[in-house]
């Protein structure tokens, strides 16, 4: 496999997305993009398998959908059908063989294409993600520099808490809270979902519609629509942006802080430069690669789909849809989706590095 | 790329060695205050949990006192002190027996993940070669599982689907086990890795003591510095797994334990409906068990960062700059990806 | 291609660009519902699997199905019974002959010719394809379908006078679709459904967003027993959480909220001037089963003995108090049930009631005691009883602790009461692992054999659905009889004397039977109309204003 990865260094003390990337000796940059690129493979392969093993051994989909209704014989005789009984290596290697093929077949529960289920509620999930990440960052971003510059004073210890708050508050928790004060007390925001009935009929006749529905929005051009999709996005949006907020408060705040302290910020200092510029200016740019290490796997995360913020808000997305599959033991459509988000977390940690090795070229492969 | 390896600390001195009890001395000012604030909440919950059966007035799964019901979402009053819930509980009561459920997932969750993680990495930094590899490997795929997913198939395969306490606890502690494994292995196998070939490791080797030892008291000083985070990140999210856990559906019945999650759960309707108390409490408990948890980590990872110290005990320490080229990859960043796991749970 | 995705990019720079500020401005826009017209909006927490009457065997796909299929037998509003539907006669034409006679000139929405070959190719299809997750296994009796001519049906039956048959017609294997659109052997998928315009029902779908959103416009060449829609577009909502419908319904977001909301939504929302509660017969039951191998006593017991066996069960019917838990946990939305087959089909009766407890539904700690003593029985009885959380609605859990409860309280009883989800559940209890434990039941077709043959018919070597190891070869005999007696006082009669003759076994205890329940804004009429014994809730006969 790769050297990079056995190679001791003491800086990948730090935890897994810095340590993956820990300098080494030899190499040069293009052959380790490749091990990290070819490393995609054996990830996915292993969690696939690893949910193939967890997920037959808790019970078959034609139990969970008609167990309630079929007598035990009855029962049996469609598990037999179906080929559920047979040996679980048989199965394992039939369903790897289709995958290789690049069919991930048809769910068992509703009878429609993995890829297809993939793609409309990857497209929820992306568009929430992409909600999610606007609040993040303009909450998180600016309010970590106030914080490092206000340091150890007043502003610092709130904005602080206020981050340990937005991630320690449940997401249900705070998304009822949400509900409540908005849709039910000040009734500006409607209550759930990603639009109303009649806007999502109009998207629904689009020819080229992507599922996305801020785009779909913008196809129909009709500003109400717009308008409709928007003010639906704002409460997830929001509940889910400041769990990250929180994430990215911290994660700027003691970033900014660590390179306040180097020799040529001190430098710039000693030359007169404002405190505010040597935040802004002098302190920020050191202190991109571990925020953009850290943002990249929060984004790996929230396209994997936010299953609790997607069920309070009724935004049916791939890890509400995940959990209801789960839920009816429905093994291909769960190997699906999983593999899909093995692919995403490993792709974007991927570009992450590359990113990182473009902005430092001090990191050396 | 600097290379320096940690300083060996001076031997410490006996009052020092009560846990926290330098971190606390050494902090100033603010941070002071929020590790003081932290170990505060923090000792409320575990004295709470461990108090709960003398200090809660009824059962968790009671449902009637002197052959009279409670009655259904009774509001709070002086004999129901925060109200009944939907299935006619006292709420104050469950809240308190919750964070004795919650508790026990913290800890069953933090020793798992702590001894098998811990072992993982000793030996697969250790013996190096393919295992080595092939353990990185695995870690960083089963880093990518999201972890309440997980949490939801481990209480189906672990209890047989039984919502009983014992199930509920393993499934919540074990998924998040699963995924904290992979931070321990990390930790624990870099600091192996770089110790195994230190002249010490060596000389000791030559005089016949057994490397695997030294390594391990070694690896473990050394490590000290991540690990307390780690265990304060890994109990928050054990506790928020298992709230989401009972959230969807999958937590523990009432009748075999009192759980956060789950009562905020059912609910649900009630704060729809003008019943404000069924939720609240659990709710807040939720927030403040882990706000006191999170308090105490960030400031441990503060103090332990030289450059994070706060000015003056920055000043006075006059180590940092040394590591400033290691940003990106050391001590920068070591709070911070850590806590990116965090937000798989409460997502 | 080079369109599209340009378009795509430039949709996504426009987006960036946009968003943030859209978002600060949204929410002054509001997000109210932009209905058109009398257009009725309806929100469910039902979940559809597969559109196609081969694939799927679950109650939110059979609501659809009831919209847009039509079928040979119905229920017409307001009664239990079935009438022909899209036929003009459906009769025995001699004993295992059931002949049907469709209406002449039938099309389908797409215009194609609905004759007898469709119907024939609907009910050949759902055996043939056998679907893992079809209902297939209710044509259990059906033998052969001939189509002699175009409107001309004859299905030849295993048995002689079938009297459920009828009834298996307006079942979930019964929807009639069109053979130029559907395939013979193997499930169709939703979109080629919906695009190839296969509807014949009150209803067509318009346009179909699975699990979000269904579009129904009204189908004027419907000609059956239930008549034309009274609302031209009805637009249907799927939710995952209940308590988002019930603010949607409360904000006045959507016109009618149908299952199901929690019993606190309810309660609350009836006392909510903005909207109406309306309720219906249910034909939704909750019981306990005892197994009568593991139960207290039962046969593979060390110390096994059936009247002690007995004695438990029956001391259990006495001490379970069904009003208690339907007003505490259901806030009456259920009801007590006091015997097998519930209130509102022809044939229920209620016959526990003046066996056990205070014989007038109450519960009767004493005369418990008497029954255990007489017996022989030691107290307090040790009961394991399990639940299931998932599968039976959210209240499980605290009636289930409401039941412990109050046979603990009895003093008569120590219950180890365990819940476990439904996967395994439905697989322990078949496996004898449970000696008592929670089920429920929504009937198929709404006639009294849907509750008696599935349960109670255990002829040796083949068991019931229930499989709870109770044998009375004179229920055996009462129920087949029952079956083929084609007089329907005569039928009725051996119902009632079925239900009698259980009672005294108890080999279930009937505890609750769920009403149906509708929320709706107060401008909706005709809600009541679909409220019936036929537990088929049909958009048509809703109006607005």
């Amino acid at each position: 496999m790769t050297a990079e990865l056995a190679t001791p260094d003491p800086a990948s003390a730090a935890p897994p997305v810095t340590a993956r990337r820990s300098a080494s000796s030899g190499g040069g940059l293009l052959r380790y993009l490749i091990v990290r690129f070819l490393l995609i493979i054996p990830t996915i392969f292993i969690l696939v398998t690893l949910v193939f093993v967890l997920m037959r051994s808790t019970g078959d989909p034609i139990t969970a959908a008609q167990g309630g209704k079929l007598t035990a014989a009855e029962l049996a005789k469609r598990i037999h059908d179906a080929g559920y009984d047979r040996p679980i290596l048989v199965q394992y290697f039939e369903y790897i063989g289709q995958v290789f093929t690049g069919n991930f077949g048809n769910t068992i529960t509703d009878n429609r294409p993995v890829t297809e289920v993939l793609y409309t509620y990857g497209g929820a999930t992306l568009e929430l993600a992409f909600y999610a990440l606007i609040v993040a960052f303009i909450v998180g971003i600016p309010l970590g520099m106030v914080a490092a510059y206000f340091r150890d004073n007043a502003p610092d210890a709130f904005l602080r808490i206020f981050a340990i708050l937005c991630y320690a508050t449940p997401v249900f928790f705070a998304g009822l809270l949400l509900k409540l004060i908005f849709a039910v007390w000040l009734h500006v925001l409607p209550v759930a979902g990603r639009a109303s009935t009649g806007a999502e009929l109009q998207m629904q006749v689009l020819p080229g519609k992507t599922g996305i529905y801020l785009i779909d929005a913008f196809q129909t051009g009709n500003p109400d629509v717009i308008g409709d999709v928007l003010s639906h996005a704002v409460l997830p949006g929001i509940a889910l942006g400041l769990l990250t907020a929180g994430v990215f408060l911290r994660l700027v705040r003691t970033n900014l802080i660590g390179t306040l302290g180097t020799d040529y910020v001190d430098a710039a200092r000693s030359r007169g430069v404002n405190e505010f510029r040597l935040v802004r200016k002098h302190a920020y740019r050191p202190a991109l690669i571990p925020i953009i290490t850290v943002i990249g796997l929060q984004i790996a995360l929230l396209l994997g789909g936010a299953v609790l913020t997607e069920t309070t808000f009724e935004w049916k997305g791939l890890g509400f849809q995940l959990a209801q599959y789960l839920a009816s033991r429905d093994f291909v459509a769960v190997q699906g989706i999983v593999a899909l988000l093995a692919v995403i977390v490993a792709v974007t940690n991927f570009i992450v590095d590359v990113i990182a090795a473009l902005i430092d070229p001090r990191v050396r492969y | 790329m600097s290379r320096l390896s940690t300083p060996s600390r001076p031997r410490r001195s006996l009052a020092s060695r009560i846990p926290l009890f330098d971190q606390v001395r050494s902090s100033i000012g603010l941070q002071r205050g929020m590790l003081v604030a932290g170990l505060v909440i923090t000792l409320a919950f575990v004295l709470v949990a461990i108090l709960a059966p003398v200090i809660a007035p009824f059962g968790f799964s009671q449902l009637r006192s002197d052959g009279v019901a409670f009655g259904a979402q009774q509001p709070p009053s002086s004999s129901h002190l925060l109200g009944t819930t939907v299935g006619g509980y006292d709420v104050f009561s469950r809240v308190l027996w919750g964070a004795q459920t919650a508790l026990l997932t913290i800890i069953v969750s933090v020793l798992l993940s702590i001894f098998i993680g811990i072992a993982l990495g000793l030996i697969s930094g250790y013996l190096g070669g393919w295992l080595d590899r092939v353990l990185v490997v695995v870690c960083d795929a089963v880093y990518a599982f999201p972890s309440l997913l997980l949490a939801i198939v481990m209480s189906i395969v672990i209890s047989g689907g039984r919502s009983d306490l014992t199930g509920g606890i393993l499934a919540a502690s074990i998924s998040i086990t699963v995924v904290f494994i992979p931070q321990y292995f990390r930790v624990i196998r870099a600091e192996t890795v770089r110790i195994k070939n230190e002249a010490y490791v060596e000389s000791a080797k030559v005089i016949g003591t057994r490397a695997p030892r030294i390594i391990l008291r070694h690896v473990l000083r050394n490590a000290t510095r991540s690990l307390p985070l780690l265990l304060t990140l890994n109990s928050s999210e054990a506790l928020l797994t298992l709230a989401g856990l009972g959230f969807l559906g999958f937590g523990i019945e009432p009748s075999a334990a009192a759980e956060w999650g789950y009562d905020l759960n059912k609910a649900l309707s009630d704060v729809t409906s003008g019943i404000w108390w069924t939720a609240l409490f659990p709710g807040l408990a939720i927030v403040l068990a882990v706000l006191g948890i999170t308090l105490v980590g960030e400031s441990l990872n503060d103090l332990a960062d030289p450059r994070l110290r706060g000015r003056r005990a920055a000043v006075d320490s006059g180590a940092p700059s040394a590591d400033n080229g290691a940003v990106p990859h050391g001590a920068g960043a070591s709070g911070a990806p850590l806590i990116d796991s965090n937000e798989e749970a409460r997502s | 291609m080079r369109s599209a995705s340009t378009r795509t990019v430039r949709g996504i720079a426009l987006l960036a660009g946009t968003a943030a500020a859209a978002l600060v401005l949204a929410g002054c826009s509001g997000g109210g519902g932009s209905s058109t017209g009398s257009a009725i909006t309806i929100g469910t927490t039902d979940k559809v699997t597969v559109l196609d009457p081969a694939g799927s065997y679950d109650n939110g796909s059979f609501a659809v199905m009831n919209q847009v299929f039509p079928f040979l037998m119905n229920t017409p509003y307001g009664s239990p019974d079935v009438e022909p539907d899209i036929a003009e006669k459906a009769e025995f034409t001699s004993p295992t002959e059931y002949t049907v006679t469709l209406k002449p000139g039938l099309k389908f929405a797409n215009g194609h010719d609905l004759t007898s070959s469709d119907v024939k190719f609907s009910f050949d299809r759902q055996l043939a394809i056998a679907d893992p997750n079809g209902p297939s296994s209710l044509l259990y009796n059906l033998d052969s379908v001939a189509a002699p001519d175009d409107t001309t049906v004859v299905f030849t039956l295993k048995t002689e006078n079938d009297q459920v048959f009828p009834q298996i017609l307006s079942s979930p294997a019964g929807p009639i679709v069109d053979e130029e659109v559907f395939a013979a052997d193997k499930v169709t998928s939703d979109k080629e459904i919906v695009d190839g315009k296969a509807f014949a029902g009150q209803y067509e779908i318009t346009s179909y967003d699975f699990n979000n959103l269904i579009a129904y416009k009204a189908y004027s060449g419907y000609k059956g027993v239930l008549g034309a829609a009274k609302t031209d577009v009805v637009n249907v909502k799927y939710y995952a959480d209940a308590s988002n419908l019930k603010l949607d319904i409360q904000e006045g977001n959507i016109d009618v909220a149908f299952r199901s909301l929690s019993a606190t939504d309810i309660s609350d929302l009836s006392t909510n001037d903005k909207v109406k509660v309306v309720n219906g017969p249910g034909g939704e039951i909750r019981y306990i089963v005892f197994n009568f191998d593991t139960q207290p006593y039962g046969a593979k017991t060390p110390e096994a003995d059936a009247a002690k066996a007995l004695a438990v069960r029956k001391a259990v019917a006495d001490v379970v108090d069904r009003q208690e838990i339907a007003t505490q946990v259901y806030k009456d939305t259920y009801t007590p049930l006091y015997s097998y087959v519930p209130q509102g089909l022809t044939g229920a009766t209620e016959s526990l009631k003046p066996l056990y407890g205070d014989g007038n539904g109450g519960a009767d700690v004493e005369k418990a005691k008497a029954d255990l003593t007489a017996a022989g029985v030691t107290v307090p009885v040790k009961l394991s009883l399990q639940y299931n959380t998932d599968h039976y609605g959210p209240g499980s859990s605290d009636e289930y602790a409401l039941i412990k409860d109050q046979l603990d309280s009895s003093g008569l009883f120590t219950v180890d009461l365990q819940s476990t989800e439904y996967v395994q559940y439905a697989k322990d209890r078949v496996a004898d692992a449970y000696p008592a434990y929670q089920l429920g039941w929504f009937p198929d077709y709404s006639d009294a054999d849907n509750y008696l043959t599935p349960f109670f018919l255990n002829p040796t070597g083949k068991e019931s659905f229930l499989q709870s190891h109770y044998q009375n070869p004179a229920v055996d005999s009462l129920v087949l009889e029952q079956g083929v007696t084609t007089d329907p006082a005569a039928r009725t009669a051996l119902i009632e004397k079925i239900q009698d003759t259980v009672a005294g076994d108890l080999p279930t205890i009937p505890l609750l039977q769920g009403a149906q329940v509708a929320v709706t804004g107060t401008t909706v009429t005709g809600t009541s109309d679909t409220l019936d014994a036929s537990f088929k809730f049909r958009y048509a006969a809703l109006a607005k204003g």
